[in-house]
């Protein structure tokens, strides 16, 4: 066993919404570290609210929630320091013209104290973040002008770009093409096996990152369930989360899970 | 014909601070408007410009009725000016755009509003001083306000070889950057009010109908065709730069205000970046 102190640990959580309504009720939940976590469940079920209020963007309401053994309500200027996020694609906005290399450069340049230069160091961990989403070519070129899925590569490079041990994505594949989506896991598989680093990743469709994560929790509004994948995809569980229509498969020995939302590009707000 | 201009020009004091002020609001526009443009809240300068207006004829009234006789115009402008920056930043503070171009739409009605019912109160002598304000003119400045366009302009300067990187990290990804550990919020109001105060003075200095002219067609069109963030500041420079200057010759030629002539061709140049982009676009 090891000392460190937990990747995550909620403790009674509860977050509202800015409109009053919770978002969030009565969560408890430990994952250790080291591990690449899923947090899954159907749109506004508290997905994004989690990693927000995990970095400080958001306060609880009540209880408290650490990352790595620190408060996020007290400590939230450590927690910063050690994570890397990728927001919510509607996040980014596209009026400001940067090429695809000055992008993938925040991702180490945001972690420095002004006037940010990048060194040369800079420039090849974003170069070699770039390569690891199979964008090089793309280095030099407008940002605004990619497509949705090459926009995800992008930014998901930025997150590998820099430094920390925790990365967090929200819904890192929506909006993303076939080819982009199996990039993006494929890129943080590899990143995942080859580093000392906890990924966290919110998505509302468990199956594509199914073989890649260690751990999964499963939210609605409250904790719904915690474990490996093919643990959580419980029928009786996965229906009272998603509806009655909601199907368990099994395939090659793994249990996927099929509901009305699989595939379909939707996210919280 | 351009020899008469030069020669014009040398014994003119007031075609000097004509050319003076031209290139200052030039560089005006290349730092503040650019921003605003990348913020994507080009609205704010049409906001701020009004706004100080309002806090301009408060000033008035404050002091013919003799209850601040200290109370300056100008400081009632900046005043509004900040306070219209503060609730667009505050509106603005989870990073969406939309939500600020309607806190710049209130605050706009309500010191426009204020401007005009002010005006009842005042005695009519000093009316022109308000509307002074809104047309201005570049052949009428006086030396306080080259200081207000010399300050203005290099504390723009200073603040965008500063914060360039940190202004441009607020415009594309406020949650991000602060998730990161950046102090996006700390950027973005002091990239607004600091862009509210430079126009509640241009707009002292030259009309409110200027700061438009200039703060917001060169940008705009400097960012639909131009890659980079340093090419896009250059490029407002120089059509806000050549805009004024074709206005201020212009206004020799044909009879009509240097300020209208400038507006006139920087918002032809919108026009036709939006054509140029049209043109070479690969698709």
């Amino acid at each position: 066993m090891s000392t460190q102190p937990p990747l995550i640990e909620a403790e009674n959580l509860s977050v509202k919404y800015s409109n009053g309504d919770l978002a969030l009720e009565d969560v408890t939940f430990t994952i250790d570290s080291s591990t690449f976590l899923a947090v899954i469940g159907p749109n506004g079920s508290g997905k994004s609210t989690l990693l927000k209020t995990m970095l400080g963007l958001l306060k609880p309401n009540e209880g408290s929630i650490k990352v790595l053994g620190y408060d996020a309500k007290r400590a939230y200027k450590t927690i910063r320091h050690l994570v890397r996020y990728v927001p919510q694609r509607d996040q980014i906005e596209h009026t400001v013209p940067m090429k695809v290399k000055d992008i993938v450069l925040m991702g180490r340049l945001l972690k420095k104290p002004p006037p940010r230069f990048s060194t040369t160091k800079d420039s090849e961990c974003a170069k070699a973040a770039l390569h690891r989403v199979g964008l090089d070519e793309l280095w030099n070129q407008p940002f605004p002008e990619l497509s949705g899925g090459q926009r995800q590569r992008v930014l998901v490079a930025r997150a590998l770009a820099g430094e920390g041990p925790v990365m967090m994505l929200d819904e890192p594949m929506s909006g993303a093409d076939h080819d982009s989506q199996v990039r993006i896991v494929e890129a943080l598989q590899e990143y995942y096996n080859e580093n000392q680093v906890n990924i966290i990743m919110v998505t509302h469709d468990l199956n594509p990152i199914h073989m890649v994560v260690k751990d999964v929790l499963m939210l609605n509004r409250t904790v719904m369930g915690v474990g490996h994948p093919c643990a959580i995809m419980d029928l009786d569980l996965v229906k009272q989360v998603y509806g009655p229509t909601a199907k368990i498969v099994e395939l090659d020995g793994h249990k996927y899970c099929i509901t009305h939302d699989s595939g379909i590009d939707r996210h919280d707000h | 014909m351009i020899i008469d201009i030069i020669s014009l020009i040398a014994s003119s004091p007031v075609m000097q601070r004509a050319l003076l002020a031209t290139v200052l609001v030039a560089v005006i526009a290349a730092t503040s408007g650019t921003f605003m443009v990348f913020r994507g809240l080009s609205f704010l300068t049409s906001g701020v410009a009004h706004a100080a207006l309002g806090g301009a004829s408060l000033g008035l009234f404050l002091q013919a009725t003799g209850i601040a006789p200290w109370f300056d115009p100008i400081l009632g402008a900046v005043i509004f000016a900040v306070f219209v920056a503060l609730l667009t930043a505050y509106a603005g503070e989870r990073g969406v755009a939309q939500r600020m171009e309607v806190a710049v739409g209130v605050s706009f009605a309500l010191s426009m509003s204020l401007a005009v019912f002010l005006m009842y109160y005042l005695p009519p002598t000093m009316i022109p001083q308000i509307w002074g304000y809104l047309i201005g003119d570049i052949l009428l400045l006086d030396n306080l306000d080259i200081v207000l366009l010399v300050g203005t302009a290099l504390s723009l300067v200073l603040l965008v070889i500063l914060f360039k990187k940190e202004f441009v990290y607020v415009s594309i990804d406020m949650e991000g950057s602060t998730a990161h550990g950046m102090n996006a919020r700390g950027y973005h109001y002091l990239m607004l009010i600091f862009a509210a105060v430079a126009i509640a003075l241009t707009t002292k200095a030259v009309g409110a109908i200027l700061v438009y002219a200039v703060l917001v067609a060169p940008a705009a069109a400097s960012n639909e065709i131009l890659k980079t963030v340093n090419s896009v500041i250059i490029g407002v420079f120089v059509i806000a730069l050549a805009s004024m200057l074709a206005g201020l010759a212009g206004s020799f030629t044909i009879l009509a205000s240097p300020s209208a002539i400038a507006g006139l061709i920087a918002a032809l140049s919108y026009i036709i970046a939006i054509q140029i982009k049209r043109f070479t676009r690969k698709d």
